[in-house]
């Protein structure tokens, strides 16, 4: 009992990592632009599927196949923030979150067209597992925590450590006033959009890796990068990864002890929960 | 003639266009897709009162819609309710499980309630694929009943024809438009406004917001309820795929196409979003870029909508052929 509660906790943390990285994405794009940027699961979908494709055609590997996908999520980014969230910066909230769900249909009918209706698991190398006190532990698994914990490691540095991230804290603490201090906000836009893309893109991949990704996939994510940041309390990043990985062990004990098909139902629930009883998140202040 | 007057004639055409449209409207095809466009009027109704005028955008009609469709199917079908009073009670059901999903979901506001209300739909559909001992699951539900045929004196009203159920359809759709206007028109529908204008400041005022916001989203799902139990017995075959997110987005589209927090907006999106696909045939494939495109372009240019569009472009017209009469 104890070993299979172990289990999967380690499952869920794995895919609570992905969880964490999606979210961090999300709340960078919401706590500096205030946009509810719901395309950004499918923009990671998309690249999972690039990784998939790098990988196949150029036979690079999983990891250099990644940073290129990562690059082409970049500019993804890049292109959503200047063609479509740009022109209605000034106008009420509700209309970028409405270009959103726009965009969210954009991309995942581009997927589809590009990638058909087929479910993609991409393959690596790293089959091993080892065998801590009875508890099974996937090499890939270990990996997926790693390479997200170094992602969020980067981006927290970038943003607390060089002067492009101080810049990105001004924009996020007061427009108006970085504007005056002289700071380009078109440029601190577009260079958040392009980290979260990419971000994104490394999160599709490791969950092509982890599980597999199909059309609709992308939407789940991206509500589940949100409920992440209702967990967590939102523009933290503390936040997020403690979000992140309640949201992953709850989903995996639940498929593991209570219903598999079921286990996306419990996550929400987890969610609402939070909502009833703190709705500033597990990490928020009052 | 002055605007109340041109208003007035103009309801009243079409009103009498909607009534005689099966005589100039033949082919079963059409008829079809009106009686859907107008189950979809009556759930972009319900979509534009949270939406449109409350502000807030609700990810979860369709899932709404799919309560309603279940709940009216299953009370007819499994309990043997008499098929109208399953069909009435659907509204009440759907209404009910708004209560409940509303409380906590209104805890928090704009793009969070969004999220959660498409958490919401996420819920909804995946219990509908997976309880299949009571849904069906995938397979579905088969042969759901017509509502069965009502005679007054010598005059039946057969709803197993297409025309019959046209009539029911359109009852409901103006229904649910009117009972949108009476909303807007009373003072709930002012709070209802000014809490899209400025929440904060409507609270100062000594508002309870969340009460009206509540009310908004529970009518609004006792809509996308009776569209629900509309399109059941319409279509006779039940499944969860009619009930999915991308369902709940088409809704929003038809709001902000149509013209989001007007009246005749979400019937102008209604129409356009049911029929368009029929016309974008050849691309299927496309579909969802193009609508995702549509909904992309339309925010950026036409904020307002398209009946808002027209109407100011009739009235700058009418404006220049009064200052140069002849």
């Amino acid at each position: 009992m104890i070993i299979e509660i172990l289990q999967q906790m380690l499952n869920g943390l794995a895919i609570g990592s992905v969880y964490t990285v999606i979210a961090l994405g999300l709340t960078v794009v919401f706590g500096i632009l205030g946009i509810a940027h719901f395309a950004h699961g499918s923009v990671a979908m998309s690249g999972g599927y690039l990784t998939f494709l790098f990988g196949e055609r150029l036979a690079i590997g999983f990891f250099p196949a990644m940073a290129l996908a990562m690059l082409v999520g970049a500019v993804i980014g890049l292109l959503i923030e200047r063609l479509a969230y740009r022109p209605v910066r000034d106008a009420p909230h509700i209309n970028a979150f409405i270009i959103a769900l726009g965009l969210t249909m954009m991309v995942e009918g581009i997927n589809l067209l590009a990638f058909g209706a087929d479910q993609v698991v991409i393959q690596t190398p790293y089959r091993g597992v080892f065998n801590v006190g009875g508890v099974a532990v996937a090499e890939l698994r270990l990996l997926v925590i790693l390479t997200a914990c170094t992602l969020i490691g980067v981006v927290a540095l970038l943003i607390s450590r060089t002067k492009t991230g101080k810049s990105i804290r001004a924009v996020a603490q007061n427009r108006p006033a970085a504007v005056l201090m002289g700071i380009n906000v078109n440029r601190v836009s577009a260079i958040v959009f392009s980290v979260s893309s990419a971000l994104g893109a490394a999160a599709g991949a490791l969950v092509g890796a982890l599980l597999a990704i199909a059309p609709g996939v992308g939407e789940g994510l991206a509500v589940k990068g949100f409920a992440v940041l209702i967990l967590g309390g939102l523009g933290s990043i503390p936040g997020a990864i403690v979000g992140g990985l309640v949201l992953g062990v709850s989903e995996s004990l639940a498929a593991g002890f209570i219903s598999s098909a079921y286990k996306d139902v419990i996550a929400f629930m987890v969610m609402i929960v939070v909502l009833l009883f703190r709705p500033e998140g597990l990490l928020g202040k009052r | 003639m002055s605007l109340p007057t041109v208003r007035a004639i103009g309801l009243a055409v079409l009103v009498l266009a909607a009534l005689a449209l099966p005589l100039g409207v033949t082919l079963p095809y059409f008829q079809h897709l009106v009686i859907l466009a107008l189950i979809w009027v009556v759930l972009s109704q319900g979509q534009n009162l949270i939406q449109g005028f409350t502000g807030y955008v609700s990810i979860a009609q369709a899932g709404f819609m799919g309560i309603g469709a279940y709940s009216s199917t299953l009370l007819s079908v499994k309990l043997g309710w008499p098929v109208w009073l399953a069909m009435a009670a659907a509204p009440g059901v759907t209404a009910a499980l708004a209560v409940l999903a509303g409380y906590p979901s209104l805890r928090v506001k704009g793009h969070y309630f969004a999220i959660v209300t498409l958490a919401y739909n996420m819920v909804i559909f995946i219990v509908l694929m997976t309880w299949s001992s009571l849904t069906g699951g995938e397979a579905g539900i088969s042969n759901v009943p017509r509502p069965p045929d009502i005679a007054i004196g010598g005059l039946v009203w057969d709803l197993d024809s297409r025309v019959g159920y046209y009539y029911l359809a359109l009852a409901s759709a103006a229904l649910a438009t009117l009972l949108c206007a009476l909303i807007l028109h009373s003072r709930v529908g002012r709070v209802l406004v000014a809490i899209r204008q400025n929440e904060a400041l409507i609270e100062a005022a000594g508002v309870q917001s969340w009460r009206y916001k509540l009310l908004a989203f529970v009518v609004s799902a006792g809509l996308a309820g009776l569209a629900g139990a509309l399109y059941a017995h319409f279509i006779g075959f039940l499944n969860p795929d009619a009930f999915g997110v991308d369902h709940s987005l088409n809704a929003i589209l038809a709001v902000i196409l149509g013209g989001s927090g007007t009246l005749s907006g979400p019937v102008v999106g209604a129409f356009a979003v049911v029929f368009l696909p029929e016309y974008l045939r050849v691309a299927e494939n496309y579909r969802l870029v193009i609508y995702g495109f549509i909904l992309v372009t339309a925010t950026i240019f036409m904020p307002r909508g398209l009946v808002p569009l027209v109407a100011s472009g009739l009235r700058a017209l009418a404006a220049r052929l009064r200052r140069e009469p002849g």
